[in-house]
């Protein structure tokens, strides 16, 4: 296995790994390892299967349920493998049918062109997500990411010290609010959760902003200054010198991890063009982001 | 003495020596700022003493003053400043510092997005003339982006798509933006949120250019669900403020700046605006005609 980094220190590319066979330890290890420099690894050329999507991304910790799924009634799944996430524009199990413009699904999912961490607005974050490519368009719907390592250092010494221990409040509501799509109900899951602003890395000891358009709040400060702080610091840590933009291919597999790293989806003529991407998620438990104090994560 | 132009980018704002506007100018040199105005965009003068009286007759060269909608907004005995000089201050009505939680520091905060002024009205602004009158040790800088560059660097597909775009225009969309309701922004004054209706693509007989008329304001496309265009006008908005088009303007005291409101977008950065004051007025230069026909 070889992973050559696209950037200094930022994306590998990993060759020389058939990823739809089992992994040995040492392998795994190495990916980890990766994902630790890297923040984001690309595994061109790996044809998955839904299955065998699932038996890799397991090797690095315990999959989520996706929220849609959650909320999905099993007979309207597209998948059978209730883990895996439907990133496309299908609509639901009747995939020679495009989402209509109107359909609430595409209003919902259009949030995910905004700078993103998946699955922060909840207790336990995600920890790796991996995306596997299946059908792309001829032009757009390339996925960007953000280094918030690099976002993190580059900050100067003042803001350092203002946001080093800042608490911000998450929820899914926040980022569609954004564009203007009112996400309702007083579901347990749309209530905001507590995050530490930055986050170190248990293993590399690095420190990262853990930003994302989840977040709607900061503790101790009125919302509208809340949210301009956090569009400017936003802002910051998505300038050009902090992204990589992958342009999807077939049978990729990019998997990235959300305590390192935001990312969006960028536009694609999605109401005449296919797009089908399956998402698998790992839990965050024990890995950095539930290091915000208990009682505030449970407030 | 003669009015001097100098470049602060390649194509964009330029920095004019020569002239004391707190004078009364000749026809040519008004022709000139204006020629100035139509090449550069933004124009910074430095060292130029006004006060209130002195920066309105200096304005009306360019065409009538509009009534700041901050004075539109408010009762009279709120105002610090008379109605056609926009109060872009820290200060209550006392010149006292305003409090963290006051609704017009909060309404103010809006101004830290990329906006254009008053393209929430119908017949929007021209130009805004804005003086320094007092400013922080750090922060509070005003950037600018050139949206007749920023229409010009976007690929033919995308000029083809959002050539007959319209799109709304509200205050009370740019301070949604930042989780300020409009219920507490526009107080008894929800009138003046009302939407009104503007081309995305502007084009200027003077120049033969066009620009992208884009601004927080703006809250819809017609004939978009609202998601969709909102997400549109995000990446619109962060290809034309790329750095490359943007100028940041350091403020000194007594330095006057001229922007176009019709090729320009504008934003605040932060400051200390609890502890440090800073004053700066604006006076507004009202536009000569609608962009679209309005709704009725």
């Amino acid at each position: 296995m070889m992973i050559q980094p696209i950037q200094p220190g930022f994306v590998g590319v990993v060759t020389g790994i058939d990823i739809c066979q089992p992994l040995t330890a040492p392998e795994v290890a190495q990916i980890e390892a990766g994902m630790d420099s890297f923040a984001v690894l690309s595994f061109p050329n790996q044809p998955l299967t839904d299955e065998q999507q699932v038996v890799f991304s397991a090797n690095f910790g315990e999959l989520e349920i996706p929220l849609a799924a959650q909320m999905m009634a099993p007979e309207k799944r597209r998948f059978q493998k209730i883990e895996l996430g439907d990133i496309s524009n299908f609509d639901g199990k009747n995939t020679d049918k495009l989402r209509d413009r109107e359909d609430s699904r595409r209003m919902y999912a259009l949030a995910n062109r905004l700078w993103h961490s998946d699955a922060s607005f909840r207790a336990v974050g995600a920890g790796y997500t991996l995306l596997h490519s299946r059908v792309n368009p001829t032009k757009g719907g390339n996925t960007e990411f953000a280094d918030m390592r690099a976002a993190y250092d580059a900050l100067d010494a003042k803001t350092k010290a203002l946001v080093d221990d800042m608490i911000v409040g998450h929820s899914i509501v926040y980022s569609r609010e954004q564009i203007g799509f009112e996400v309702k109900g007083d579901a347990d899951n749309l209530k905001p959760v507590k995050h530490r602003l930055v986050v170190t890395h248990p293993v590399t000891g690095r420190k990262s902003l853990y930003l994302s358009s989840h977040i709607g709040e900061i503790d101790g400060w009125l919302i509208p200054e809340a949210r301009a702080f956090l569009r400017d610091l936003t802002e910051h840590a998505t300038q050009r010198q902090f992204v990589y933009s992958h342009k999807w291919e077939v049978n990729d597999l990019v998997m990235w991890d959300n305590r390192t790293v935001m990312h969006r989806a960028t536009r694609f003529d999605d109401l005449k063009e296919r797009r089908d991407l399956r998402r698998t998620s790992i839990k965050g438990v024990g890995l950095g982001v539930d290091s915000v104090p208990v009682q505030q994560a449970a407030e | 003495m003669t009015m001097t132009f100098t470049p602060l980018t390649p194509n964009f704002a330029a920095e004019v020596v020569g002239i004391d506007l707190t004078r009364p100018l000749t026809p040519d040199q008004v022709r000139a700022i204006d020629d100035g105005m139509d090449r550069w965009g933004v124009l910074v003068f430095h060292d130029q003493r006004f006060d209130d009286e002195t920066q309105l007759a200096f304005s009306r060269n360019f065409g009538e003053l509009e009534i700041s909608s901050g004075a539109e907004m408010s009762r009279p005995e709120e105002n610090r400043l008379r109605p056609e000089m926009a109060d872009i201050s820290n200060l209550d009505v006392k010149n006292k510092l305003r409090a963290a939680d006051d609704r017009k520091r909060l309404g103010a905060l809006g101004n830290r997005l990329w906006h254009s002024d008053a393209s929430f009205r119908a017949i929007p602004a021209k130009y805004s003339l804005l003086s320094a009158r007092i400013v922080p040790p750090s922060g509070g800088n005003t950037e600018f982006a050139d949206m007749r560059a920023a229409y010009d660097t976007l690929d033919e597909a995308t000029k083809a798509e959002i050539e007959d775009l319209i799109t709304e225009h509200s205050g009370a969309f740019s301070r949604e933006l930042i989780g300020f309701p409009r219920e507490i922004y526009g107080g008894e004054f929800q009138e003046k949120l009302r939407p009104v209706r503007h081309r995305l693509v502007r084009y200027d007989e003077r120049t033969g250019r066009k620009s992208l008329y884009l601004s927080a304001h703006i809250g819809s496309i017609l004939g978009w669900p609202i998601p969709e265009a909102r997400a549109y006008i995000r990446d619109l908005t962060e290809h034309a403020t790329q750095r490359q088009f943007v100028y940041a303007h350091q403020w000194k005291v007594w330095d006057l700046v001229i922007w176009d409101n019709r090729t320009t977008m504008h934003r605040a950065r932060r400051y200390n605006d609890l502890t440090d004051v800073r004053d700066m007025r604006r006076s507004t230069i009202r536009g000569e005609a609608m962009t679209v026909q309005q709704a009725a």
